[in-house]
């Protein structure tokens, strides 16, 4: 083989591998286009799953102010200590990073002069499931500690002050149904984007902190978080601002409800007061209430939660009790309006009305006699009226009811409402299993049998009862329109109302009157007492009212659990509440002080 | 010593200078990459990596010089003392060599802290020339199954002790580099194609022993005894199954060659921009490996597609470099040093690559001119120092006969 020809088969031979060479080299560059260009954002969002977090950022809770700007529901500043653990670090492992804020921690509880909230196990805890943020060592710090922190010259790397929004009501236990109570919220409700923490957030559990949790807590805003392999906090990537939670001004008049709470105090019972010209709600009060204080230890709610008087439940609007005689005037102007009867229809009262072998006796136990409707609801003639509700036929009575939202919700701002309950023989016959009788348009007729109400209802029929048949939905929420939500206007005629408030008129203001208790002097009043009985001969006393009676500003309904009528007990409860409301808004001069008094009566 | 040095330009005049031209680049890029993949790292003995990088390759442009100057005819005098030194220097690493994550790599001069070698690179440049002497002898019957086995030999022993530290990914490097310079010395074809064919055959009894027990549901003891009786220890079997079944292990095994490949497809076309690499600031890319094994992520992340092909590209111009003075030269061992040295280091350059996308499992093998290590980087640079001493001797031979 000649030396020439050797080293042209080796030429050759370089050729071909080098060849193979740069088509291995292209076929990296193919591969690194495949990688690099068409499944760049398959890698990228790789990229961001493991090195980014997203952190939910509560936004600030709104407050909620009563219609005179007093506030009831404010957040105050909750100084805390937060250690960030990225700047505390320690290589190798873990338990030495830990150990190093604890050591931290222990220096600060020197520093700050307080005893130590944390453990190691807490610190432990915190590195594993939420490494990338602060780590809260210290809540809620008085301000001797933060006076001592700000004194203190040395600066501790990784440490710094925190301010957490806490919900507090300055009213302390007053409205506490009404406005309800915050809690965590948990983070398990919101799926629609992942976050990978969340800040501790509040979350509205009962009353308008509830119902209105959505414009309350306003927009949550997010942080994006980069962390490196370790998972420690690197950087921020970028923050969308949360949009702070909406201010509520109630309806509610803190005056009035402080007096409404007053005169339920030691009772079970509810008041609520309307006013009937819109239908915004000024006082809602139910008894035995609760401190929304005490909710934070987990004791306290417990005993609220057991006890047998449950004064977790909000009475006024969830509360069911039979109207008992406050149901007359409805069926009075049922009665008039279809014709049945005219204001001088006479009937006749032995002291009983007979129903089949049935007697339901009147309160009076040798009867009335004979009487007209006017003086019926100034006495409240059961016989009478059990008598007009025959007359009407139930389906008109029902209706009316129907119309004037019984059976119903009535849409109050609040969860929990109860629509209570109005009979008809289609409901009687799916529970009772029997058809409706006239022994139960009599029981209903005088707010008795299957009929159940709920105080907010009654204070809805007694504002329209007062407006002239304007039924509007109780509002917490008025947003400063004057107008109110009409739900219905019910064709009550002049006369009809003239011939019913002329008997409510006479219920307080006559001599004679069942609600002569609550008459106040300097203004007139319409009302209805009622007492209903339930089992076993006990009373709830109940009484509804409007006041002052030609321009009607306040219209109450107020029930006593357990009490011996509403002429007797809660009469006089109404007009102590109503001569407050009226010595507050002017109507009424305040009462002379005692030493004019004295000097009047010498 | 003033002739010397006339003498020592007058060759130099010769060279050609374009050769150094990509080489140079890369050493630059080199540097630069070094320093964003270690300058966030909070290791006092990670961060000044890029200052010591700057020292191999200026001790790597040194022995450059040396090389090219060094006539390479005076190999063939030497070579058998070459590479039994080298035989001797990895029995030593054997013996007394310094254990960094669990292999035996590192002979330590000046004390344990002071300037390690690896002599497993030394050993692939005195195999080169020792084969390129060999092969290229007039008169060696290189048909003859005794050469053969003879030459075999000279390969498997070096292979065999640098399998033992253990170094798989460097071991491996020595059987294609061989194989492409007994092809282009005429070793017959029929002889490298049964080799090359046993050799997958081996590697496919290897894959099957691994993998195909687990699949026809043998038991667990069953298929550790198979596995006992490939040789390969744990932590390879690991390498090699995480390669098949990228998900298998993602936290343990395959979390390199997983942060690799998001480092490498992040960067997309254009790249994050220079030190802007979150993958390795992050620490996600390893800090051990990334100014090193995986300095390739690195320009890939930061780069995107742009820099990865202009690396890839400027490693095609070394290797069209060397094979054109292989082409050139007239003498046939010049020829085979070409061709070893380019072989030797486009097969670097494409295990590497291939690896830090995913193409190949993660072996270990740092690339040519860019990742951090002065033992690889002066071997390559006196290899390529090679490359232009033949280059510049290429036309003299007929001078010389």
């Amino acid at each position: 083989m000649s030396r020439r020809k050797r080293g042209e088969d080796e030429r050759f031979r370089v050729r071909l591998i080098g060849l193979v060479m740069l088509i291995s080299l292209v076929i990296l560059g193919v591969n690194l286009w495949r990688i690099q260009v068409v499944r760049a954002p398959e890698f990228r969002s790789s990229l961001d799953r493991q090195s980014m977090r997203r952190v939910r950022l509560p936004g600030i809770r709104g407050r909620i102010f009563d219609r005179n700007g007093t506030c009831l529901a404010d957040n105050h500043p909750s100084y805390c200590i937060a250690i960030y653990t990225e700047e505390l670090r320690q290589r190798g492992r873990w338990s030495r990073t830990i150990d190093k804020v604890d050591s931290v921690i222990d220096e600060l509880a020197t520093v700050l002069g307080q005893p130590r909230q944390v453990d190691r196990d807490d610190i432990a805890q915190h590195v594993s499931r939420r490494l990338p943020l602060p780590f809260l060592a210290w809540h809620d710090l008085d301000e001797t500690a933060l006076a001592r922190w700000a004194e203190c010259d040395q600066v501790l790397p990784g440490v710094d002050i925190y301010v957490e929004p806490v919900r507090v009501y300055p009213m302390g236990v007053h409205a506490s149904h009404v406005l309800g109570y915050v809690g965590r919220a948990d983070p398990a409700a919101s799926t629609e984007t992942p976050y990978h923490y969340y800040l501790p957030e509040m979350e509205g559990k009962a009353g308008i902190e509830r119902s209105m949790d959505e414009r309350l807590r306003g927009q949550s805003g997010g942080r994006l978080i980069r962390v490196d392999a370790s998972g420690f906090k690197y950087d921020e990537k970028g923050e969308r601002e949360p949009v702070d939670g909406e201010d509520i001004h109630l309806a509610l008049d803190m005056n009035i409800q402080s007096i409404a709470e007053n005169v339920l105090s030691n009772q079970l019972g509810a008041v609520v007061v309307l006013d009937p010209r819109n239908g915004d709600v000024l006082a809602l009060a139910s008894a035995p209430s609760f401190d929304v204080e005490s909710l934070k230890s987990w004791k306290a709610w417990q005993r609220v939660r057991s006890d047998p008087k449950r004064p977790q439940v909000n009475r006024a609007i969830a509360g069911l009790y039979p109207p008992g005689s406050t149901f007359k005037p409805l069926v009075a102007i049922t009665g008039l309006e279809s014709g049945r009867i005219t204001a001088s229809t006479t009937l006749n009262c032995p002291g009983y009305y007979q129903v089949g072998n049935r007697r339901i006796h009147c309160w009076h136990k040798r009867g009335h006699g004979p009487l007209q409707i006017q003086k019926a609801i100034e006495q409240s003639c059961n016989p009478f009226f059990c008598e007009l509700g025959v007359r009407c036929e139930y389906k008109r009575i029902y209706h009316m009811a129907d119309a004037l939202g019984f059976g119903h919700r009535m849409g109050i701002e609040l969860l929990g409402e109860s629509p209570g309950l109005l009979p008809d023989n289609e409901w009687k016959e799916r529970v009772m299993k029997d058809t409706w009788r006239m022994g139960d348009t009599c029981n209903v007729s005088i707010g008795q049998g299957f009929l159940l109400v709920t105080p907010l209802q009654m204070a809805v029929f007694v504002a329209a009862l007062g407006n002239g048949g304007y039924v509007y939905r109780p509002r917490l929420i008025s947003n400063g329109n004057h107008e109110g939500d009409l739900v219905n206007r019910m064709a009550w005629s002049a006369k009809t109302m003239r011939v019913v408030r002329g008997g409510m008129f006479d219920v307080v203001q006559a001599p004679t009157g069942t609600g002569k208790r609550a008459r106040i002097d300097g203004v007139s009043i319409g009302g209805k007492t009622g007492s209903a009985q339930y089992s076993h001969g006990r009373t709830h006393a109940l009484m509804i009212a409007f006041a002052p009676f030609d321009a009607p500003r306040y219209a109450v309904a107020m029930i006593l659990e357990d009490s011996v009528s509403g002429g007797i007990s809660t009469a006089p409860q109404v007009r102590f509440l109503l001569n407050a409301i009226l010595t507050i808004d002017g109507t009424l001069s305040p009462p002379a002080p005692p030493v004019a008094m004295e000097g009047a009566q010498g | 010593m003033k002739t010397a040095i006339v003498a020592g330009l007058k060759t130099l005049r010769q060279a050609n200078i374009l050769m150094l031209g990509p080489v140079l680049v890369l050493l630059v890029l080199g540097v630069l990459f070094v320093y964003s993949a270690c300058y966030v790292g909070d290791d006092k003995m990670v961060r000044p990596l890029y200052e010591r990088q700057i020292v191999w390759m200026i001790a790597g442009l040194v022995s450059y010089v040396i090389f090219a100057l060094y006539d390479f005819h005076r190999f063939k005098r030497i070579s058998w003392g070459v590479y039994g030194g080298s035989l001797a220097l990895l029995l030593l690493v054997l013996i007394m060599g310094k254990t960094i994550y669990g292999a035996k790599r590192w002979l330590m001069l000046f004390g344990d802290n002071g300037i390690g070698i690896q002599p497993s690179e030394i050993a692939k440049l005195s195999m080169i020339i020792l084969l390129s002497h060999r092969l290229s002898e007039v008169g060696r019957n290189l048909s003859s199954p005794r050469e053969l086995a003879m030459t075999l030999g000279l390969i498997a022993v070096p292979v065999a002790l640098i399998m033992n530290q253990p170094d798989l990914g460097t071991a491996l490097v020595f059987v294609p580099t061989a194989f492409l310079m007994m092809y282009v010395a005429g070793v017959p074809f029929r002889y490298l194609g049964a080799l090359g064919g046993g050799g997958f055959l081996l590697v496919g009894l290897l894959l099957g022993a691994l993998f195909l027990p687990a699949r026809m549901g043998a038991s667990e003891p069953t298929q550790m005894r198979i596995r006992s009786l490939t040789g390969l220890s744990d932590y390879q079997c690991g390498r090699i199954e995480v390669f098949f079944h990228p998900d298998k292990d993602p936290l343990g095994a395959g979390w390199n060659k997983r942060q690799s490949e998001i480092a490498v497809g992040s960067g997309g076309l254009r790249g994050k921009g220079y030190l802007h690499g979150t993958q390795n600031i992050l620490g996600f890319l390893p800090r051990s490996v990334a100014p090193t094994d995986f300095i390739y992520s690195v320009i890939a992340e930061e780069q995107g597609f742009v820099g990865s092909l202009v690396v890839l590209l400027l490693f095609g111009t070394v290797i069209i470099f060397g094979m054109m003075t292989a082409l050139r030269t007239r003498d046939s061992m010049g020829r085979l040093l070409c061709v070893g040295v380019v072989s030797l280091i486009f097969c670097h350059v494409f295990i590497n690559i291939a690896m830090t996308v995913g193409l190949m499992p993660i072996t270990g093998l740092p690339l040519p001119l860019l990742s951090y290590g002065g033992s690889f980087m002066i071997v390559t640079m006196s290899a390529l120092g090679i490359v232009q001493s033949v280059y510049i001797r290429s036309h003299r031979r007929d001078a010389y006969q």
